[in-house]
Formats: structure tokens, sequence, C-alpha cells
């Protein structure tokens, strides 16, 4: 055997140009299978970049400070009202979304029973499936006609709250299931109750993670549109603060609506508002990144 | 001071598994009692039902009396229990990213000590009896994490006995140190059944036979045989335990 192998060897190291037939096929059908990938990732990759170009030049070309400052006079003008509607309804919903989801992720994982929490758990997936401009809809049946508050920002806030929540809880709850069972214990073992034990103990190595689930949803919240649409309405001034019967402005209609009208004022806007969001999103995003590196995206870290 | 406990008739399952079968022992006040056994004999079942922590695991159940001095434990809230009954575990469960110091001020916060003058001097009474103070005090304020394993293990009995309990329950509290920290937790055991109870589960029949007065020796969840850790090691009156403190089996 050993008197025969290096002329096997010989064989096989120049086997690549001599082989016919099936060998060749193979080679040939994984290049190809290779090359749909690359082209198929490409793709994915290039609409992305497309995108992310087109929105990043021209809405630096047509960016001005100014718009900051100056609402919006029918199709030209700034994005202060916008911008500061925006703040207001995703500042409404985040103040009603993170308390409910944070306990709601708490009860999920510390107290359900877990049948309980199977089905709790299996309706904030399907309500995360829920289309968003269904959500606006429903809203929009139940409080802007229903309890007749018209178009307004607590509407439109709700209906963000709505799109929010399942991030809110799955994140805060699967963070808590990480955090090591002997946590419970020894907080248990000095007389803590269940509510104590996380409310002082068990929330802490997970509060990376319940905080990366909240800038999540905010991030989320900031570029919704269709659940806006039937609830927030549209104002060309600067928000009044109060929470019904007064229409909002937001950034994201101003990207939906006025990138359809004929007027480069108008595209100038849309593109200005587009990359606000865009800067705004990717700025959160990094954010959650620095997060999760530092907490290590739950209690792993410490125990 | 520390308070005797009875227990009658106690059994304990996981589901449809029973660990215990119908313990009844006697563990006398200020006493350190070592319970031993082979690994799956029910000897943390056991610990673990005298401060109701056995009820925490989904599935578990128990029958049967468990009383501190004159009062059932099973009539208690089981977060009262746990205020008298205090309890260390295997692995060093400090909580992270507290503090030295808050590591124990916690619980003495939720029980109402409000001033932080008596809140500091109850934290240095218990990081002392726990022979801690002098490697930590000038480290409160650091994470408890940073400590090292030993130290850990002892800020955890420090925490235990903030709360002032009347029995002091430990689960293999060495098992995860290394010699010169074991005997440090041993010397400690030592000094502190003056004023507690003390059941010490272990591994280590050395370790029982060091710190322990009394010794319960458990196999399949029954207890085989109890009495004073020297009667029990030099002159066994069950066949399983001679078999077992020889080294035979387990």
């Amino acid at each position: 055997m050993s008197v025969k192998s290096p002329e096997t060897a010989v064989v096989f190291s120049t086997g690549k140009d001599r082989s016919v037939g099936l060998p060749r096929r193979r080679r040939l059908s994984s290049y190809f299978g290779w090359g749909l990938a690359w082209a198929c990732a490409g793709l994915v990759v290039s609409a992305l970049l497309d995108l992310l170009v087109t929105v990043v030049m021209k809405g630096v070309t047509s960016f001005r400070w100014d718009m900051l400052t100056t609402v919006t006079h029918g199709i030209a003008g700034g994005l202060q009202n916008a911008i500061l509607g925006t703040l207001w309804i995703v500042g409404i919903a985040i103040v009603m979304a993170a308390p409910v989801g944070i306990l709601g992720g708490v009860y999920l994982s510390e107290f359900a029973r877990s049948g309980w929490a199977r089905t709790v758990r299996f309706w904030t997936e399907v309500l995360s499936g829920v289309p968003s401009i269904v959500v606006g809809y429903f809203i929009y049946l139940l409080l802007v006609l229903g309890l007749g508050w018209g178009f307004s920002a607590l509407a439109a806030g709700i209906a963000l709250l709505i799109i929010m929540l399942p991030y809110i809880v799955s994140s805060t709850e699967s963070t808590l299931r990480q955090v090591p069972w002997s946590l419970r214990e020894g907080a248990w073992a000095l007389g803590l109750t269940r509510f104590q034990a996380v409310s002082r103990v068990v929330w802490r190595p997970a509060a990376g993670g319940i905080a990366t689930g909240v800038l999540t949803s905010i991030a989320v919240a900031l570029g919704e549109t269709a659940p806006l649409l039937y609830t927030a309405g549209w104002s060309a001034y600067n928000p009044d603060w109060h929470l019904t019967h007064s229409q909002v402005g937001y950034l994201t209609y101003v990207v939906w609506t006025y990138i359809e009208q004929p007027y480069p004022e108008a595209h100038a806007l849309a593109y200005s508002a587009a990359f606000l969001l865009l800067v705004v999103i990717l700025c959160i995003h990094i954010l959650v990144r620095m997060l999760v590196r530092r907490w290590g995206g739950g209690a792993k870290s410490h125990l | 001071m520390g308070k005797s406990i009875s227990v009658a008739g106690l059994s304990a399952w996981y589901g449809d598994q029973q660990t215990l079968q119908s313990i009844d022992i006697e563990l006398k006040a200020n006493t350190a009692t070592a319970v031993i056994g082979p690994s799956g004999c029910g000897k943390s079942t056991f610990v673990r039902c005298l401060n109701r922590m056995h009820e925490t695991v989904p599935g578990a159940r128990m029958e049967g009396r468990v009383r501190l001095e004159e009062e059932d434990l099973y009539r208690m809230h089981p977060v009262d229990v746990r205020r008298i009954v205090g309890m260390v575990f295997q692995k060093p469960n400090p909580f992270p990213t507290l503090s030295v110091f808050d590591n124990i001020a916690l619980a003495l916060r939720l029980s109402g000590v409000r001033r932080r003058s008596e809140l500091a001097e109850r934290v240095e009474r218990s990081l002392r009896m726990a022979a801690l103070w002098d490697e930590v005090k000038d480290r409160l304020r650091q994470p408890a994490t940073e400590l090292s394993g030993g130290q850990q293990q002892r800020l955890c009995i420090a925490r235990a006995l903030a709360v002032e309990p009347e029995v002091l329950l430990m689960d293999e509290p060495a098992s995860a140190l290394d010699p010169i920290s074991t005997l440090r937790i041993e010397e400690l055991i030592r000094d502190l059944k003056s004023r507690y109870t003390i059941v010490i589960v272990t591994h280590n029949m050395q370790q029982a036979t060091r710190v322990a007065d009394r010794t319960a020796f458990f196999l399949n969840g029954e207890l085989i045989e109890f009495g004073d850790t020297s009667q029990v090691f030099e002159h066994p009156r069950d066949r399983r335990t001679e078999d077992y403190v020889c080294g035979r089996f387990g």
C-alpha cells in the first residue's frame, strides 16, 4: 500500500485536468450554485445600496438647515412641524409602550404558568404579524370615529403602541429568561417576593436587552406610515400638544405624499425627510449595537 | 440565637419522582448538622424543604411537617420562612451589577432599614461575621462580581446573615472553592454555630468531621442514620452507612 501511494497521489493531484464526465459536471454545477448565491446576495445588497445612495445623495443636496426651524408651506418650506409631530406621536407611544411592554415581558417570564404564557406569546406573535395598515384602520374606527377623537396625536400614538408592543414584550421576556436561575434563588432565599426579586435583582443583567427592545421599537415606530395615515391626519403647523381633536404632521407623511408631487420643491422636502429618518434610525441601531456589545446581550457576561 | 427544627414525615417529589421518603429528624438549636450521602440521595431536596425553596421548582411538591421550635413553617408565608431560615448555595451567586455593600444592604432596605448609619453598621457587622470585612472594607463600592470566588461565597454568607435568620442552610457551600477558601468557610461555620442552627450539605466527609456536631446519612431519599458525627463515622450502626463512610460506594 505504501508502495502504491506515490503513484495514486500523482494521479489525484493532476486528476483535475484529466477527469471527464461526472466530475466536470459536478464542478460546473458547483460553480453555478455559487454564482447564483453570489448573484442573489449581490442583488439584495445592490438594491439596498441603491436605495441608501439615492436617499443620501438627494437628501444631502436638498437638505437645508433652516428646514429644522421652519414649517411646511404648501409643497415647500421646512419640516419643523413634521419633526416635532413625529417626536410628539412617538413620544406618546413610547410612554405607554415601554411600561406596558416591559411589565408584560416580566409577567411572561417570571409569573405566568407555562400554558398561559404560551398562549399570550402566541397572540403577541400574531399581533406582530398584523399588517400595520389594519392596525391604523382599527384605531380609526375605534378611536378616531368611535370615540370621536378625530385625527389626533393620541389616536396615532395608540396605533404605534400596538405596533411597538410585541418588540418590547418579546425582547424583555427573552433576556429575562437568560438570567441564571441561581440569581432568583439567591433573592428568594433572602425573603424577597417574586416581584421584588425581579425589580431589585433579576432585571439588572437583563437591562441591556430590555433597552435594546425599547430602542428597536422606537426605530420601527419612527419609520411607520400606514398606522398614522388613518389616525394622525396632517398639519402644516407645529403641534399644539393637544392629545385629541388636533391633527398632527409627521415625517413619513412628507415622504409618502410629496414624492408624488410634480414639483422639485416637494421632492426636496420628501428626500430631506427620508434622509433625516434614515440618520436617526441609523443612530438608534448603532446605539443598540453598542448596548448589545457592552451588556453581552444579557446575563452571560456576569456569571 | 438559633432555633431547633423538627421534621416529621417529610416526603418530597419532583413531578412523579419521589426524592424524599418520610423523613423524621430533630435538629437541635445551635448545632451544626452535616447531611451526607451519594449524589441524588435527596440531601439537597431535604434542606430546600426546610426554607421552602423546594416548592419554587415547577412540578415540585412535599408532604409532612417542618416545625421551627413550635411554629409550623408550612403554615407561614414562604417569604417569611426564608427570612428566618437563610440559605447559601453551592455556587456563589452575588447579585451582578450591585456593589459589595448593596448586595448586603438590599434585603435590609426591603425589610425597612432606612437610616444610612444603621445600614452601614449592619453591613459591617455581617461582613465581620463572615470574616470578610478586612478584605473588602476599602472595596465596598466595587461590583461584587469582582471579588474572588471564595470572597463571593463569604459575601453570600454575609448577605444571608444580614437579615438575622435563626437557621442557616448551606448546600455544599465549599464545593466550588479552592482548599484555602474551603478552610476559611469551615472556620466560619465552626464560629457561627454558637449563634445559629446550621445545616450543611456536603460531599466531603472530612469536611463533615471537621465542622459538624451531628451527621445525617441519606440514601435513596431515606434517612439511614443520624447521630453524633464521631459515632456515625467511627461506629456506624447501619451497614450502608459504614460502606459509605469507608468509601465503598458513592
